[in-house]
């Protein structure tokens, strides 16, 4: 079961647009144009993050039963186009997203290393006006150490940013699909089952913006459209994969510097899990995760 | 056989000589006037396929395609005019992609032979001296060699205030492995490297020749004859084109291409099977 990967692009993005998000709202507007200057007035826009977790759960299902969990992750942005027409802007990005772990899929496993996974993602992104966006993005799931096979993967996202409609009421949905493919019975699936997976999640994230800090609320669930959940006892497929609710602290350290923006956050996330989830998750069908973590915006 | 080391940093080479290039060859009045980037964080990235990869005179492979990936990110903590004039910590990933025996085509199947973390602190003094010190974690994520940490120091002299165009760059490494070893041999080893890059510059295209030479203070060649003193020499011509004479909103980029003529000590060259090597390699740099 511990054939798979991790939950991490969605989270990364997610916690990534969450925190910077929340940290820019709460950034005093003095500091933020006033007495410094961008520092980075250019096309590209890097992000970097490291969090640390008790539980490291990839849509529901489980990646590791002990330790910790260490999440180091990096995205360069290039801001390909920016107008005033119907499409708003063209992003691409790529970068890395890592997990290490000291518990029973890392150190203290059967590799004894503590690289767990290693992905490389690339995205294509669209902005049209009223706050609509689509995305494209190639995902590649890597283990170092051997913890389950390669899983390549392409999704497509729909998010609207509906703060301009609703302003501090803003929920700003996204749907999301992704296609599981270059796979074999038992190989490059995040399931480990017989069939490449096709999997749903519809999600939103209100926040609440205070002076100092700020809090987000996610929520989502997660699907499977085609196989996506094979139940390793009967090799049904299980539609429903997980239900997630999160708050995520995030308190900016300081404005925005010649080192670009910088924070602390925290959070605490409760997934509620489906039939396949909860088999992987050894019997339980809750999970409490707590995180913390650095993020940085250049 | 010779899986048991690493990379030879000939990337790391090419896309240093190429970005210096780069921002060489755009003129001072557009670097001044439109740098998209003045904070302090800096950004370079590379993307070279060569031919061979041998780390450190140490073969790694010299079948199919190689490719070498790499980023570095380094933030600018100090600079004054004082007799320290800078301090910066850098962090960054270098890695390894091979088609042929060290990867896809090999016992594992898979592609990624490498993977280099590292991180690392310079001081930068008068008359263009810095010294440095770096750690490095070497893992091969397709399993073909145990992880190396090492810990490097580096002292390097820009002479060009003194020599303008005859400037040579000298520079000297000392690397002491902590934990795993570049040869696979029975004792952790200590690395001396000692180099030069002197280099000239045309309008729109440059030329580096570096020179090196690697030696084994320590255990760093042991072969079947006990610790092997010299591993290596290298010298190679470096060609970098910038795609702009001046930095864009999303940096300064270059293409270049290389060839390294490589001479083996004793124990590499039982390991190749042969005392030399021709290296060649081209790729595209990144700088913002």
């Amino acid at each position: 079961m511990l054939s798979m990967s991790g939950i991490r692009k969605n989270a990364l993005a997610l916690m990534t647009a969450v925190c910077t998000t929340l940290f820019l709202a709460s950034t005093p507007a003095w500091a933020q144009d006033s007495a410094k200057p961008d520092p980075n007035p250019g096309a590209l826009t890097i992000t970097g993050s490291i969090d640390f977790l008790n539980q490291y759960m990839f849509r529901g299902i489980q990646q590791n039963n002990t330790g910790f969990a260490t999440w180091p992750a990096f995205d360069l942005g290039l801001a390909a186009y920016s107008g005033d027409g119907g499409l708003k802007s063209v992003n691409i990005n790529f970068g890395t997203w890592n997990s290490l772990h000291t518990g029973n899929t890392g150190q203290d496993g059967p590799s004894g290393k503590l690289w767990y996974e290693s992905d490389f993602y690339a995205t294509l992104g669209f902005g049209f006006g009223g706050g609509n966006s689509f995305s494209t993005t190639y995902t590649a799931y890597t283990s170092p150490n051997e913890g389950f096979t390669t899983v390549k993967e392409i999704m497509f996202k729909y998010a609207l940013d509906d703060s301009g409609y609703l302003g501090k009421a803003a929920i700003k949905p996204y749907l999301a699909i992704a296609q599981e493919f270059d796979t074999g019975p038992g190989r490059g699936q995040a399931d480990a089952g017989a069939h490449a997976g096709t999997y749903m999640e519809i999600g939103f994230a209100p926040g609440l913006a205070v002076p100092k800090a700020s809090i987000a609320f996610p929520i989502k669930v997660g699907l499977s459209l085609s196989d996506y959940y094979e139940n390793p006892l009967t090799g049904e497929d299980e539609k429903f994969g997980f239900f997630s609710i999160a708050g995520i602290v995030t308190v900016p350290l300081g404005g925005t510097t010649s080192f670009g923006s910088w924070n602390v956050h925290g959070g605490v996330e409760y997934q509620k899990l489906g039939t396949t989830t909860e088999i992987f998750n050894g019997g339980d069908s809750n999970q409490v995760i707590g995180s913390f973590g650095i993020g940085f915006s250049y | 056989m010779r899986r048991s080391g690493r990379a030879i940093r000939w990337s790391s080479v090419c896309l240093a000589m190429g970005l210096l290039v780069a921002a060489a060859a755009s003129p001072a009045q557009a670097q001044g006037s439109t740098d998209p980037n003045p904070g302090n964080v800096k950004l370079t990235a590379g993307f070279d396929f060569a031919n061979a990869y041998f780390f450190r005179g140490i073969p790694q492979d010299d079948t199919g395609v190689i490719m070498w990936p790499s980023g570095d990110l380094r933030f600018a903590l100090f600079s004054g005019d004082g007799a320290l004039k800078s301090i910066g910590v850098n962090i960054g990933t270098w890695n390894s992609l091979h088609t042929g025996r060290a990867g896809s085509d090999g016992p594992s199947g898979k592609l990624w032979y490498e993977s280099d973390f590292y991180t690392g602190a310079s001081l930068g003094f008068g008359k263009g001296t810095t010294v440095g010190v770096t750690y490095t974690a070497y893992t091969s994520p397709n399993g073909l060699f145990g992880t190396v940490k090492e810990l490097s120091f580096k002292v390097a002299v820009d002479d060009s205030g003194f020599l303008g165009a005859f400037a040579v760059k000298p520079y000297m490494v000392l690397a002491r492995e902590l934990d795993g070893q570049a040869d696979g041999g029975a004792n952790e080893g200590t690395y001396l490297e000692i180099g030069v890059g002197p280099g000239h510059s045309l309008s729109r295209v440059s030329l580096a020749v570096p020179v090196k030479v690697g030696l084994s203070l320590s255990n760093y060649y042991e072969g079947a004859g006990g610790d092997d003193t010299f591993g290596f020499f290298s010298v190679a011509g470096v060609v970098t084109v910038p795609f702009t004479s001046a930095p864009t909103r999303v940096g300064s980029w270059n293409i270049h291409g290389g060839v390294e003529f490589l001479v083996l000590g004793d124990r590499n060259e039982a390991v190749f099977g042969d005392s030399s090597h021709v290296i060649g390699s081209f790729g595209i740099g990144l700088s913002y």
